[in-house]
């Protein structure tokens, strides 16, 4: 899954022209105030308890579907023949709703209270123009990288934590 | 102004007067002092005078004059102004008048200040020319901007109403940017006045977003009255309004989504309040053009037509970038190759190739409305209907009773729009489905019908079809039937002409009359005709059977063309002139049948059957004409093919028939017949079975008067290959100089074509050394015999040697080339006579030289003594050779040649003779012998020095008498020099030692002494008695083996002899170059062969 991201990554910013499809490009200054939060420092959520990081992920996954099947509706509006693109998209949004479902489930069944599945997706900022859905797509998929390390890293201390 | 002029007319008359009289500089001097005085009167006069009239209008209806007032007049003063041309009139007026419009000419205005004490009147002459015509300052009704499109929209009043007649109106409108108000835009605009208050617009698109700096709009006006002859000028300016983008705290980038002209300019700019670092377009950084504040801007000239993505514009502040995205392409081009047809008759497709591509995708493309402009329909193209990337189809509902459209296909994006148009009538521009549903019926064995289903409105039109027929092994056949187009869109139509029982295959397409496109062709639909009656009866020949009693009937298959039907059974029968007799019925994969006829003639008859009847019967006769003249000829086919040819008979009055049959088959002969019009006298016979190398017998057969007659009688190959074996071929017999080989034919089948000859080879040679190579490339050893007489069986070959061996080698060939080898070795007898004369031939010859040689030697007996065997001098009449008694005193015993150890002694003879002695009967090896000659011949003396030394044999010195009687004493000769070197002098010293070395030493018998090294040299004197051989010893070169010199590896001397033999040796022949030692090459043991032989 990890893997399948960053070649997202890859792809989504070759589709977007110069200078996003530099080699080096990096705009850490893009945000985007509806995504979850990445600005957490380690120790503190590895400090949180695993129902709280477990619902703090699921609700990222939750919002990452609805931000991607975004940044795909972005896209189609772009460049709407470009298919490897708007597949990928398709597939990520896919997995992160089937991720926050998953998790969902491992909330019930560890009787943990989980939010509504279906929360819409409220405005999303940055504009509506061909560059501001560039630089929105960007960030959504940069952020859905470091949750999905997160979730992986997190999901990886579980298992091992429950199967002793 | 005008009273300056007024005034001014009499100082230049009175100034020109002065100057006709004053030429010097005195006089410019008075002139100008005159001058300064006149202009200070004046002055004077007009400050107490109302003065500088001037007139100004704005509106042509109402000049406004002005004048300055007297000096010393208060505000408030009044004026009487009176106009003198007109009808005198006047006005009360103070400082400043405002008059009606006079008419051209010139008017006296007289203005009189009133109330005032001490001013004077004035008067000036006005006219239209003097008054000035400057517009009313014009106001901006209301500025406005559509940032999208980053325009300027202006709007102002003419206020024409107060122009009393059209005028033309130049309007100057400036627009300025950023706040020191650059001047971006200054631009002329013309309308006329008509009476009106008119509200004028003016739009001006910026090459920069408004948004990005704030813009200012000024405007002035230029009234060109044709009528007013006056001064025109240009009113001021108006107020400026100005544009600008309301604050705002965020960064933004104008323009956004921007959709240009590929190649075209542009200009982006950043509204920040943060310090923007740099900008970039896709990869390409730009420089910074700095407006208000931290906004910037960036030029961006001839940009290239975007990817799919757009052209990202992007501006880098500290931590973030902002930026936009341009879309650079192309308007759409002018759709190309617009078709509009119909399938059905029901729905127009029109497709068309959108031409170039014009960069611009998703929500930029291109959008197409087909509008038909009988009907006032269109329809727009939708994205999904593409079908491909170069064609877009849109599909136009057939409106009823209409056949004829015109269409226009617009194209339109964000840069412009392109059509095209097209006429079309549409009843012909049907391009028909593909037909569906083929189906065929049976009408009878040769016809059938076709039914299938073509979708589509044509009951107004005749639709033109097209049959395919083929059948298996054939060509397409194609019918055209031409059907009226019928409501329920199936058809039918007959196909006939077909052949009974054959399966054919059917598939159909259609158009429309007049012809437009062909549909594509339906699937193929198969289908088997019935049978019908046999239209031929088979093809049958006859053969008598080996025995010649019974006849056999062949018959051929019936093709399937003539079979008409499945062909289930054949009936045979046969008549005579006396009965008809028939056979029972044979089933159909026989076909032939034997029949057992009595000598009549008879007529066979073989008729064919299927299931829908029976043939037409064939028949042959039985009986065959004899033919006396007959040969058996050759040919060789070309290809797979043999053509045979024979001569026209007119009494051949049916058939010719040529059957063929492999040769090798026993029995009845027949492969294939063949059947050929009496007219013809020739054919190619072709058949599958044909194979090269394979003899066939071809046997052509005339028929005359219902009997066959053999005509010709070949055989023949399709193709001639070279024989598979080699004759097998013996020898018969053989003698010492002949063979005769003998050989066996090659059977036929191995044969392979017709024998042209062999090939015999052979050579001198063994088993397994001698092997015929390379027999064409002309080796000159092998001997070739061509036989061409093919019944030639036998061959003698002659002329060969006795008792050789010799390799024969047979092949033969045909006209395809040459078969294998067979070879065998044969040797020929001896030959005893040769054999004979061979050995009595030497013998003769030998004899005959022994005695010719004996009478030789017997006549030239005295030559040859003194040539070979010259006397040896007797030493005993030499004086010089008196050994001394002292030399062998003390021996106990007297021993003959006793050979010790001992030193050397040299014995020199001395002789008066002239010439240098020779002592080769001498057996004494001297180390002075092997002195150089020239040594020798630098001796004053004749005399030899002869140094001798007895080698120690102790065993022989046992039995020391055992050979003294014949003389036959053994000495070795050795090299003394060599053996003896540690006592030996140096041959200075031994040629200046007249006492060691001189002296001739008797025949004695040596007595045994010790060692060698035990001996002085006194001893060697008494040592040295017994036999001294006489020897030129001088001029040999000998080095016993075990002298320290032998074991010299450069020494090329050769010893002889041994230290422990016994036995006498001496060279007999010594060297003949005696200067090297290479010739002491060998030599013999002889004892005392010369001795006593008294040299001359």
């Amino acid at each position: 899954m990890q893997m399948q991201t960053s070649t997202l990554l890859q792809t989504y910013l070759q589709h977007q022209g110069s200078p996003f499809n530099d080699p080096r490009f990096s705009s850490p200054g893009l945000s985007l105030t509806t995504l979850p939060p990445t600005d957490m420092p380690f120790e503190i959520w590895h400090g949180l308890e695993d129902g709280v990081r477990l619902s703090l992920t699921q609700e990222a996954f939750w919002s990452f579907s609805q931000h991607l099947q975004l940044a795909e509706t972005d896209q189609m509006a772009l460049h709407p023949d470009d298919f490897i693109l708007l597949s990928q998209l398709e597939e990520a949004r896919l997995k992160a709703k089937g991720l926050a479902g998953n998790l969902a489930g491992i909330m019930t069944a560890l009787d943990l209270p989980t939010p509504p599945a279906n929360s819409p997706l409220g405005t999303v900022p940055l504009g509506d123009s061909a560059f501001q859905r560039k630089c929105r797509g960007y960030v959504i998929i940069r952020d859905y990288g470091f949750w999905t390390d997160r979730a992986v890293t997190f999901l990886g201390e579980l298992k091992t934590k429950y199967s002793e | 102004m005008m009273d300056i002029s007024l005034c001014l007319k009499r100082p230049s008359r009175l100034v020109d007067s002065k100057r006709v009289r004053m030429a010097s500089g005195f006089q410019w001097l008075l002139f100008t002092v005159l001058l300064l005085y006149l202009t200070d009167q004046v002055n004077s006069q007009k400050k107490r005078t109302p003065h500088d009239l001037k007139c100004v209008t704005n509106n042509l209806q109402v000049w406004d004059c002005s004048w300055r007032a007297p000096s010393g007049a208060g505000r408030g003063a009044a004026y009487e102004v009176c106009i003198e041309n007109r009808s005198h009139s006047c006005y009360r007026l103070e400082k400043n008048t405002k008059l009606p419009p006079l008419f051209p000419g010139d008017y006296e205005i007289t203005v009189n200040p009133l109330y005032e004490s001490g001013s004077s009147k004035s008067k000036f002459i006005l006219n239209e020319k003097n008054v000035s015509l400057i517009p009313e300052t014009p106001e901006i009704l209301n500025l406005s901007a559509d940032f999208s499109t980053s325009t300027l929209h202006l709007k102002w009043n003419d206020k024409g109403s107060v122009f009393p007649h059209y005028s033309n109106v130049i309007w100057e409108i400036k627009v300025l940017r950023k706040k020191n108000m650059e001047i971006v835009k200054l631009v002329t605009y013309s309308t006329t006045l008509n009476g009106k208050d008119t509200v004028h617009h003016w739009n001006w698109t910026s090459d920069m977003p408004l948004e990005c700096a704030i813009h200012y709009v000024g405007i002035r006006c230029y009234i060109d009255d044709p009528q007013f002859s006056g001064r025109k000028e240009w009113s001021d300016w108006s107020l400026l309004k100005n544009i600008s983008w309301p604050p705002d705290s965020q960064t933004r980038v104008f323009p956004q989504d921007k959709v240009i002209l590929a190649g075209s300019d542009i200009t982006v700019c950043c509204v920040t309040q943060e310090k923007v670092l740099s900008a970039q377009i896709g990869s390409t950084h730009c420089p910074l053009i700095h407006l208000d504040g931290e906004n910037v801007a960036i030029k961006i000239r001839n940009i290239s037509a975007s990817a799919s993505s757009g052209t990202n514009v992007v501006f880098s502040v500290e931590d973030n970038i902002f930026g936009t995205v341009v879309f650079a392409g192309y308007p759409p081009d002018i759709p190309q190759k617009l078709n509009c047809e119909t399938y059905d008759l029901k729905e127009i497709i029109c497709t068309w190739n959108p031409g170039r591509p014009t960069s611009l995708e998703g929500p930029r493309s291109t959008s197409y409305t087909l509008f038909e402009s009988f009907s006032g329909k269109y329809v727009r193209f939708n994205g999904d209907e593409v079908s491909s990337n170069e064609s877009y189809q849109l599909f136009f509902q057939i409106l009823s009773n209409q056949e004829i459209y015109n269409f226009t296909l617009n194209a339109q994006n964000l840069l412009g729009q392109t059509e095209s148009t097209l006429l079309v009538n549409i009843t012909e521009k049907v391009h028909p489905r593909i037909p569906t549903s083929v189906k065929a019926k049976d009408i009878n064995s040769t016809a059938v019908t076709l039914s299938w289903h073509l979708p589509g409105n044509f009951t107004k039109i005749k639709l033109l079809c097209q049959i395919e027929i083929s059948k298996t092994n054939s060509e397409h056949e194609l019918r055209n039937v031409i059907i009226r187009g019928v409501e329920s869109s199936n058809y039918l139509t007959t196909v006939d002409k077909l052949n009974p029982y054959t399966m054919y295959t059917f598939r159909i397409r259609c158009s429309t009359d007049p012809f437009w496109k062909w549909s594509k062709w339906s699937n193929e639909k198969q289908y088997l005709t019935t049978e019908a009656v046999p239209s031929k009866g088979p093809d049958t020949w006859r053969e008598w059977s080996s025995d010649g009693k019974n006849l056999i009937i062949y018959w051929k298959p019936l093709p399937i063309n003539e079979a008409n039907g499945k062909i289930l059974s054949y009936n045979v029968s046969y008549s005579s002139d006396e009965e008809t007799q028939s056979l029972s019925e044979i089933p159909d994969p026989q076909h032939k049948a034997e029949l057992q006829l009595d000598k009549n003639d008879y007529i066979i008859s073989v008729v064919a059957k299927n299931s829908a009847g029976s043939s037409p019967p064939s028949k042959i006769a039985s009986l065959e004409i004899p033919n006396d003249d007959l040969k058996i000829e050759q040919t060789v086919g070309i290809g797979n093919r043999i053509l045979l040819t024979w001569n026209y008979n007119p009494n051949m009055t049916c058939d010719y028939v040529i059957k063929w049959c492999n040769s090798s088959q026993s029995g009845p002969c027949l492969m294939d017949w063949k059947k050929v019009p009496p007219n013809i006298t020739e054919t190619v016979i072709e058949s599958d079975q044909f194979r090269p190398g394979v003899r066939y017998n071809f046997s052509v057969y005339g028929c005359r008067n219902q009997g066959y007659q053999l005509l010709r009688s070949i055989i023949g190959y399709v193709e001639e290959l070279a024989p598979a074996v080699a004759p097998d071929f013996t020898v018969e017999d053989t003698s010492a100089d002949s063979i005769l080989v003998k050989w066996e034919e090659i059977p036929v089948e191995e044969l392979r074509g017709f024998l042209r000859g062999y090939l015999f080879y052979f050579e001198k040679g063994e088993r397994d050394t001698s092997k015929i190579m390379g027999l064409e490339s002309g080796r000159f050893d092998i001997k070739v015999k061509n036989i061409t007489d093919i019944s030639q069986k036998t061959l003698r070959i002659a002329d060969l040697q006795g008792k050789t061996s010799y390799h024969l080698v047979l092949r033969a060939y045909t006209g395809a080339g040459m078969g294998p080898e067979r070879s065998m070795f044969v040797v020929t007898k001896e030959n005893s006579e040769g054999l004979i004369i061979a050995i009595l031939i030497p013998v003769a010859v030998a004899v005959i030289i022994g005695v010719v040689t004996s009478i030789l030697c017997y006549r030239k007996r005295e030559w040859i003594k003194e040539t070979f065997y010259p006397d040896i001098p007797n030493p005993e009449n030499c004086k010089a050779l008196q050994f001394q008694k002292s030399v062998c005193e003390g021996n106990s015993g007297l021993k003959t040649l006793e050979m010790n150890p001992c030193t050397p002694n040299n014995v020199e003879v001395l002789e008066t003779r002239s010439v240098a002695p020779k002592i080769e009967d001498t057996e004494i090896i001297s180390p002075v012998a092997e002195r150089p000659e020239d040594s020798c011949d630098a001796e004053p003396e004749n005399h030899v020095v002869v140094s001798y030394c007895p080698p120690v044999i102790e065993e022989e010195l046992a039995n020391p008498g055992a050979e003294e009687g014949g003389g036959a004493s053994q000495v070795i000769y050795i090299d003394v020099q060599s053996m003896y070197q540690p006592q030996a002098k140096p041959e200075e010293e031994l040629d200046s030692d007249p006492v060691g070395g001189a002296g001739y030493k008797p025949q004695m018998h040596l007595p045994v002494t010790s060692t060698v090294d035990d001996l002085d040299a006194d001893d060697d004197l008494d040592k040295t008695a017994g036999y001294r051989p006489q020897a030129n010893v001088n001029t040999w070169n000998l080095v016993s083996p075990d002298s320290p010199r032998s074991t010299d590896s450069s020494s090329e001397i050769v010893s002889f002899g041994s230290p422990c033999s016994i036995n006498s040796r001496q060279f007999l022949i010594p060297p003949k170059d005696e200067d090297s030692p290479k010739s002491s090459g060998g030599g013999w043991s002889f004892t005392n062969f010369f001795q006593n032989k008294p040299k001359d």
